[in-house]
């Protein structure tokens, strides 16, 4: 009962706190919510309209060996004679025009040049003989992709959209060679029709670039509205951001909380607390008790607010309550943890400044390469070194309605985690007050 | 007042690294009386309280409050025991009511009782009509006060004040010092510790001096006083450097004693009537002139400058 008194007071005291309801619960709000205006008109209606990005076409192919693409297959049935044609169509197409304004230039400098001049944000220049290398089996063709570098979200989008169809057309590329080296030289002659058939599958496939691109995937799974895919497309940007503030913001909270130990060593009322006939472990059980029920608190309520403020879905009830728990835990031990290692809350500077904005970013490196699955792959690798990665592993999992068992297995080694700081930390508070 | 004892010290000893902060501390506490620990800052009366209060423990000796070792039933020492430390321990970012809710609840009041104590306790500290604003916007003394205040919730048998009177202004010392006077009238037994010789006299039935962690003398401030042998203490300030003039003031006839502080020369003599006329005779000799004179009646100041050879202001 006493441990319940020293925590309900610790968290009065951090409620009473202006900075700490700041930084528990407005900030993350606030960084979210500058994402879901950038990306998103919530005053519209929720309708979401990604940022037009100005792309300038050189498209210099003078065509190869000849070939036409069925317009059934080109998105608004146009016709294509040339690679360059076919990549002008795609581009040109009513469902990229909603982020994409388009202009041409008649040489590669001028291109170049838009871009220089900040007028275009990407050059794409094809080059004179793209359908002929294309063409040729053992040949290499190639796009220049020239963007502005102080740029990322539109050129990575046109980008994205670029490496997409190369890739496709890598693998038409794969299939000619396959075919003729297993074909016997009479069947030589499908050849039109083998590449016919593989960009029908292929570009059929790739129909709607944009929302293959920005995929979102409800719980649901039901068929969706052109309302519905646009708020998905917000939410797919929003959600793993305001995750990850919740969960950098959350060891920010644990870590601050579980100050209160060494402030109140300062203040002078910790060794009170000793004068009075409540035991050394009541005591500490009560800070840490404090420390666990803060980082609740602004969880419980940020997972609330981002439902009801951005409409996040966070994945099923238990999946939710699992990944609390485990996120809440570390969180908690953590703070606890770092804050044992310090000799007075001056030292929390280096606490706050270094230990924890570090670890919280590297948690966090597969969020922020989420666009780039190079990067996101090592960047998932690099995260799981600290606890915070664990952390955005669970909410991932949790939001990707992922096995119940990989979630559960994630929350455990958060657990493990857990245990192991909560352990150190323990010691240490127990010995340095002994 | 009865003569069981309410604290009974044995021999105590603590050290910090080399430092020996209290060196054999040994004195009783009647049930009932207000016994202060006198002595300059760094006597080791803090440390003595903070050993008495559980948070220290002895590297030798031990202590028994209302019966209660500190070494072996510390939860029988707290539960009897409040505690009033020298700096103010309080979350200043909460109100007083809500200050002393809490520091109740950690001595195991609940409830109604709780809600009545906490009352009573802002009439006795004189803040109820201001108990709903944070202690951060409280003056020192009222702060002091509330410090006070969480200390009398259990309705302690002993309290232990740890120089509860230092920084504060003249009306709320008084104020404190009268409530010590209430609680030894209420019964409770009052381990006072103060480096002011004046609230040592005025409050204490007995006093314990402390000078570098040892007990150099305890007693009634009558039997201590007597110590000295009935000299008089004579404070004087000269136009000069009183070095010169200090040495030959020790060969006068009836001076015991000379120190001299910050420009204050303090002197024991066995008869001022007698020892005075001498002492200007031989600064003049000196080419020194007196200043100021001050006469004072044997009093603990000059019992501390006897055993010490300093001044307690030290």
């Amino acid at each position: 009962m006493k441990a319940l008194d020293i925590a309900l007071k610790d968290m009065l005291r951090s409620f009473r706190s202006f900075f700490a309801i700041i930084f528990m619960f407005v900030v993350p709000l606030l960084v979210t919510g500058m994402f879901y205006f950038m990306f998103g008109n919530i005053a519209e209606g929720g309708d979401f309209t990604l940022p037009h990005t100005k792309v300038i076409v050189a498209n210099l192919d003078e065509g190869g060996p000849k070939f036409r693409v069925n317009p059934k297959n080109i998105p608004d049935g146009k016709k294509a004679d040339t690679m360059g044609e076919l990549i002008v169509n795609i581009m040109e197409s009513e469902e990229m025009s909603d982020f994409i304004e388009l202009s041409f230039a008649p040489d590669p400098e001028l291109a170049r040049g838009s871009v220089d001049n900040q007028e275009s944000q990407v050059a794409i220049i094809i080059p004179a003989n793209f359908s002929k290398e294309f063409a040729d089996v053992y040949g290499e063709a190639t796009i220049e992709f020239y963007q502005d570098p102080t740029l990322t979200i539109g050129p990575d989008i046109i980008r994205a959209i670029m490496n997409r169809f190369m890739d496709g057309m890598s693998g038409v590329k794969i299939v000619i060679k396959v075919f003729l080296e297993d074909a016997p030289p009479e069947e030589y002659i499908f050849t039109g029709q083998v590449v016919q058939d593989y960009l029908s599958v292929s570009l059929a496939e790739a129909d709607d670039v944009e929302d293959e691109l920005l995929d979102v995937r409800p719980p649901t799974g039901q068929q969706k509205s052109d309302e519905e895919e646009s708020e998905n497309m917000l939410l797919s940007i929003i959600s793993p951001i305001m995750g990850g503030m919740m969960i950098f913001y959350a060891f920010f909270t644990g870590a601050s909380t579980a100050q209160s130990i060494l402030k109140e060593e300062e203040e002078r009322t910790l060794p009170r607390l000793f004068t009075t006939p409540t035991s050394q472990m009541t005591i500490l059980s009560g800070k840490l008790l404090a420390v666990f029920l803060t980082v609740s608190v602004q969880v419980i309520v940020l997972l609330i607010a981002a439902r009801l403020i951005f409409s996040i879905q966070w994945g099923s009830f238990s999946s939710i309550i699992i990944m609390a728990l485990g996120i809440i835990l570390c969180a908690s031990s953590f703070g606890v943890f770092l804050n044992s290692f310090l000799k007075d809350s001056k030292q929390g500077g280096v606490l706050f400044g270094g230990v924890l904005t570090v670890t919280g970013m590297l948690g966090m490196i597969s969020i922020f390469a989420i666009n780039s699955p190079a990067a996101a792959k090592l960047g998932n690798s690099v995260s799981l070194l600290v606890p915070q990665g664990w952390a955005v592993r669970a909410l991932t999992q949790s939001m990707n309605a992922d096995p119940l068992s990989d979630l559960l297995t994630t929350t455990l080694i958060l657990l493990i985690w857990s245990v192991v700081f909560f352990v150190i930390g323990v010691r240490r508070f127990n010995k340095r007050f002994a | 007042m009865t003569n069981a004892l309410a604290i009974e010290v044995l021999n105590l000893h603590r050290s910090f690294g080399d430092t020996k902060a209290v060196q054999g501390a040994k004195f009783d506490v009647q049930q009932g009386e207000i016994f202060s620990l006198l002595g300059p800052n760094g006597a080791g009366k803090t440390t003595t309280i903070s050993m008495l209060s559980c948070l220290l423990r002895p590297d030798e000796g031990d202590a028994r409050v209302m019966g209660h070792s500190i070494k072996d039933n510390q939860m029988g020492v707290k539960s009897v025991l409040g505690v009033v430390p020298q700096e103010i321990a309080l979350y200043e970012d909460l109100t007083a009511r809500e200050n002393l809710t809490f520091w109740g609840k950690m001595y195991g009041l609940r409830g109604g009782a709780l809600k009545k104590r906490v009352n009573e306790v802002l009439d006795v500290i004189g803040l109820r009509d201001r108990a709903k604003e944070r202690v951060s916007k409280y003056s020192g003394g009222m702060k002091r006060r509330v410090n006070i205040g969480v200390a009398l919730l259990h309705k302690p048998k002993v309290i232990y004040m740890d120089e509860p009177t230092v920084g504060i202004d003249p009306q709320s010392r008084r104020n404190i010092l009268d409530s010590v006077v209430a609680l030894k009238d209420q019964g409770m037994t009052v381990l006072y510790t103060t480096h002011y010789m004046e609230e040592a006299q005025e409050l204490s039935n007995h006093i314990a001096i402390m000078d570098h962690g040892k007990m150099i003398a305890s007693g009634t401030h009558d039997e201590l006083v007597k110590l000295v042998g009935g000299q008089t203490r004579i404070d004087l300030t000269l136009n000069i450097e009183s070095g010169t003039v200090l040495e030959t003031w020790k060969t006068v006839e009836g001076v015991s004693q000379v120190s001299a502080e910050n420009g204050l020369v303090t002197v024991l003599v066995e008869d001022s009537n007698h020892s005075l006329p001498l002492l200007f005779e031989s600064a003049t000799s000196r080419s020194a002139r007196i200043t100021s004179v001050d006469i004072l009646e044997p009093n603990l100041e000059a019992v501390f400058l006897h055993l010490t050879g300093r001044a307690l202001r030290d």
